[in-house]
């Protein structure tokens, strides 16, 4: 293994978080910054939202009046501000382990291999997923294909345009689970029925009414403890409270869970089960020099808001090293 | 020079390489088979596998689309010392001399294996009285090196268990092993060997059974002769039994589910804990399993081979479960549960290992009853086999001495042994620099070498139980398609056709509509 590289600061995760206190960092006059990040590109999950002629606009930018635009774009706007600096980016560069009290990292990359990396402070900027069924405690059931997650929704749809289901059963009735509703349809499948297991959906009127321009999912809310997936091979449907509601495929989507196995590999504190990190109210972790920004912090934050949760917390970062 | 068998899947054009497909019978030549094995669970891969050290014509067939995707896939994955076994039965002593083959086995096939031990655990008086029973059966099995452990001595091994316990039973050569990993080493080596796999094909008829040459009749209609017919069908070998008029046996399928916890809590337990047996289940346990998670399991649900409503796993069972577990380790509670699957045994109303040499048919071997040690016995069940069909039916064996009977060092999945550990891996290829599954750390590199593997894996479950892509904690959110499209691209197959499970199971249905790629940017 190569010998270990220092930096003032590394952020793992080149989302609209990482990207945000990457770039404040920098105007801050901070000059050795490296952001390591496995996908190929730069932008976290809106780079995924690719840009269609008839396509959905899901990610609001609210600081230019709240106008809409594709999460491929906006994610391509963060790889322009950064490309200004000298940041040094790492793309499919995996972090594999980190050391917390030595404020270390390993990450491993195609060109380099494995490689170790120190910081004066370590912002981990690594988003969320989305809540498997496990996790969500009342999903059950068969396990065919086509039980998807709306990551490879996205990757199925906008990708590859492929369209993996004509008649839509969505799990989640957050605003992820509207999004997802209005690009299958978009795309050719039909309107989607919607299920959760609360009596109305969990994004607020407002937010559904945006993606009525795309169609009208259905919303059957109920207040089981338990759904069960059918199907052997293919999805068919839901057994819902003794009802079966049909479908071709299914979504599971929203309820976002933050990627926090880099930390609890590495002991930092974490809550469980929500796997938020724990925090102290200057956004450090456990350990000194550690922080963390955007959604792994927990809860559902549109990409603009994590923007700029990364340069709040830049700040932070930069009081932390000008006293060390 | 070792023969290669022939490997064919039973698949439509477009879904796979064409040289794969299996679509004609001439492409299995006109001599009829010496030995048949219906069934490509851990009991026929195992057969097959010290059956190939022969000079036989040997073919394996299964009607899923990989080895060992039957009950071989859903199981605790213990290997058995059989301390617990019924008494005087063959099945105590097949599994007592597996475990005595286990270590080097795993060793010969790069089959990832750990001797992990067992904690029997009583949590009241009542248990506490059964201890000396327990380890009187135990010795009684030849198991000689347990060890009954008083209250302090079991929570000094185990500090997490509860502190209800009373005293316990350690099992010091329990180990634990990788399940899906076993059926494919004894299958490739089969392979090698010689021995022909035909995956995706169903039997659904048997000719001339009482004829020195038999005819098996596939789903699809394609006619495979053979001298010898060895029935391993798992579940299915009871409808598979009755298609020849083999003696008369029940089965009923016996469902157990899983919880599946996060790997940040194994550390908390080394050995697999169990409570006392009851009468009618071992109950449930808490498991380290070798890829590194904590498992709680199985529950033992009956049901009918007609119920076609019973779904994989249930929430209500899974909190009864749960409850029960944490019996043992009160902790479990809070960990976080990242999956959930189920495994089905085949529950013999017979007894179990219920075997029939000449099975109302010279030449017809019917095993049944396999139901809850079959992957540690495995390996002394197959030798066992052998015997049968040689004493019995007069199979005759004569050494290939070419044959081998073990895999090469490479062939260690990657989640075993990290390549990329090694700088010399990523610098002669790349791809093993390229992480794709993120939770498991699982490399481009990996799943390729795995699709060039012997068996040819083109499904996600297969390359999924080969490599471990897509079973860490986010369940294939990030990796699942990106997987699908290095099948596609790898095999050039359309990724439309990429399936779960086969056919019937593709990812995706038709290409989208309205909706293309032509919009422009507008932000800058
Ligand atoms: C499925 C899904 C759909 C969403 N849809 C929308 C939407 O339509 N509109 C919207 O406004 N918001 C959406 N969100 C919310 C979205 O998470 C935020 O908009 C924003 O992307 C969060 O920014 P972030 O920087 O915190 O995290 P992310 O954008 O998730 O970026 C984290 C980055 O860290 C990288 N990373 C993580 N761990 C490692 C590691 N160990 N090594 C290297 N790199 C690592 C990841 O690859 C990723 O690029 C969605 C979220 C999810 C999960
Ligand atoms: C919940 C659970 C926990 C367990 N825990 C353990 C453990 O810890 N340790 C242990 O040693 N054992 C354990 N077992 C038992 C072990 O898993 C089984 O004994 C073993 O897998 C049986 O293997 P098999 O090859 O007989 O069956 P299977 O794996 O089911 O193989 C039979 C194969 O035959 C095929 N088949 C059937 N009919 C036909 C047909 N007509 N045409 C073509 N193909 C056909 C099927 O597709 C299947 O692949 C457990 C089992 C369960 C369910």
């Amino acid at each position: 293994m190569n010998s270990t590289k220092h930096f003032s600061v590394v952020i793992i995760g080149a989302g609209p978080a990482g990207v945000g206190a990457a770039l404040k960092l920098y105007k801050s006059g901070i000059k050795s910054i490296a952001i390591i990040e496995r996908n190929d590109k730069i932008g976290g999950i809106p780079s995924f939202y690719k840009r269609k002629k008839g396509g959905v606009r899901t990610f609001m930018r609210w600081s230019r009046g709240g106008y809409p635009v594709f999460g491929q774009d906006y994610a391509a706007w963060l790889g322009k501000q950064i490309l200004k600096t000298d940041v040094e980016v790492k793309l499919e560069s995996q972090v594999l382990e980190i050391d917390a009290k030595g404020k270390m990292l390993t990450f491993v990359n195609s060109k380099e291999g494995k490689v170790n990396l120190s910081a004066d402070a370590i912002i981990r900027a690594c988003g969320s997923r989305e809540e498997t069924p496990a996790e969500r405690k009342w999903i059950a059931g068969a396990r065919p294909v086509k039980v998807f997650f709306t990551k490879q929704i996205l990757n199925l749809v906008d990708r590859n345009n492929l369209l993996p289901m004509k008649k839509p059963l969505i799990i989640g009735s957050d605003i992820i689970a509207y999004a997802a509703a209005a690009k299958l349809k978009a795309a050719g499948a039909s309107d989607s029925t919607i299920v959760d297991n609360r009596t109305s959906p969990k994004a607020p009127f407002y937010e559904r009414l945006y993606f009525r321009f795309w169609g009208n999912p259905q919303y059957r809310g109920f207040d089981v403890k338990s759904l069960e997936i059918t199907g052997v091979k293919s999805a068919t449907g839901v057994n819902l409270n003794g009802t079966h509601i049909d479908c071709d495929g299914i979504v599971i989507c929203g309820e976002l869970i933050p990627n926090s196995e880099l930390a609890l590999i590495g002991n930092l504190k974490v809550n469980i089960p929500s796997r938020i990190p724990v925090i102290n109210k200057n956004y450090q972790l456990s350990e000194s020099g550690w922080f963390a920004a955007g959604n792994i912090l927990g809860g559902f934050h549109g990409a603009e808001w994590c923007y700029y949760d990364g340069k709040k917390v830049a700040d932070y970062v930069l009081k932390y090293i000008s006293k060390s | 020079m070792r023969k290669y068998g022939k490997l064919l899947y039973n698949w439509s054009d477009g879904n796979i390489e064409e040289s794969l497909i299996f679509n004609d019978d001439a492409q299995l030549g006109d001599i009829p088979y010496d030995v048949a094995i219906v069934g490509a669970g851990v009991v026929g891969s195992a057969l097959a596998y010290k059956l190939s050290k022969y000079k036989l014509k040997i073919l394996l067939l299964d009607k899923n689309y990989d080895v060992g995707e039957g009950t071989s896939k859903g199981n605790s994955a213990i290997i058995h010392t059989g301390f617990d076994a019924p008494v005087d039965t063959l099945e105590s002593e097949l599994v007592t001399k597996a475990s005595m083959e286990w270590p080097e086995l795993a060793k010969k096939l790069k089959i990832p294996f750990e001797v992990c031990g067992a904690l029997v655990v009583a949590i009241d008086e009542e248990q506490e009285k059964q201890l000396e029973k327990v380890y009187a059966k135990g010795l009684k099995n030849g198991v000689t090196d347990i060890k009954i452990l008083s209250s302090e001595e079991a929570k000094k091994l185990e500090p997490n268990i509860t502190d209800d316990v009373l005293g316990g039973i350690l099992i010091p050569r329990e180990s634990i092993a990788d399940p899906f990993a076993t059926s494919i080493a004894f299958s490739e080596v089969s392979l090698s060997n010689g021995v022909d796999i035909i995956l995706g094909v169903e039997i659904t008829a048997v000719e001339n059974p009482d004829e020195k040459t038999k005819t098996l009749v596939t789903d699809c209609g394609n006619r495979i002769t053979t001298k010898i017919i060895v029935n391993v069908g798992g579940l299915g070998s009871e409808k598979l039994a009755k298609l020849y008029n083999g003696e008369q046996f029940d089965t009923n399928p016996r469902r157990g589910q899983f919880l599946i916890f996060d790997k940040f809590s194994r550390p908390a337990i080394n050995h697999i804990l169990l409570p006392i047996p009851t009468v009618t289940t071992k109950g449930v346990l808490v498991v380290p399993t070798i890829f590194g998670n904590l498992i709680a399991g199985p529950t033992a649900e009956d049901y009918s081979h007609d119920n076609k409503l019973v779904a994989d796993t249930t929430t209500e069972q899974l909190q009864l479960l749960l409850e029960g577990a944490s019996k043992l380790y009160p902790k479990l509670k809070e960990q976080p549960v990242i999956s959930i699957f189920s495994g089905v045994r085949s529950n013999c109303s017979q007894g179990s290992y219920w075997i029939r040499c000449n099975d109302n048919h010279p030449g017809i071997l019917t095993v049944a009853g396999i139901r809850s040690t079959g992957f540690t016995s495995s390996p002394s069940l197959a030798q066992h086999l052998i015997d049968e069909l040689h004493d019995k039916i007069g199979l005759n064996l004569e050494v290939n001495h070419e044959a081998i009977d073990s895999r090469s060092e490479d062939k260690w999945p990657g989640w075993w042994k990290r390549r990329y550990d090694d700088e010399k891996f990523v610098k002669e290829n790349p791809e093993y620099g390229k992480v794709v599954c993120y939770c498991e750390q699982i490399t481009r590199g990996d799943v390729i070498q795995h699709l060039d593997s012997p068996l040819k894996p083109r499904t996600l479950d297969s390359i999924k139980r080969r490599t471990r892509a897509q079973m860490g904690r986010c369940q294939g959110f990030d990796c699942m398609v990106n997987i699908a499209e290095i099948i596609s691209d790898h095999c050039e197959v359309p990724l439309d056709k990429i399936s779960k499970r086969g056919p019937g199971s593709e990812i995706a249905q038709s290409l989208t509509s309205n909706y293309s790629d032509e919009a422009k940017n507008e932000l800058n």
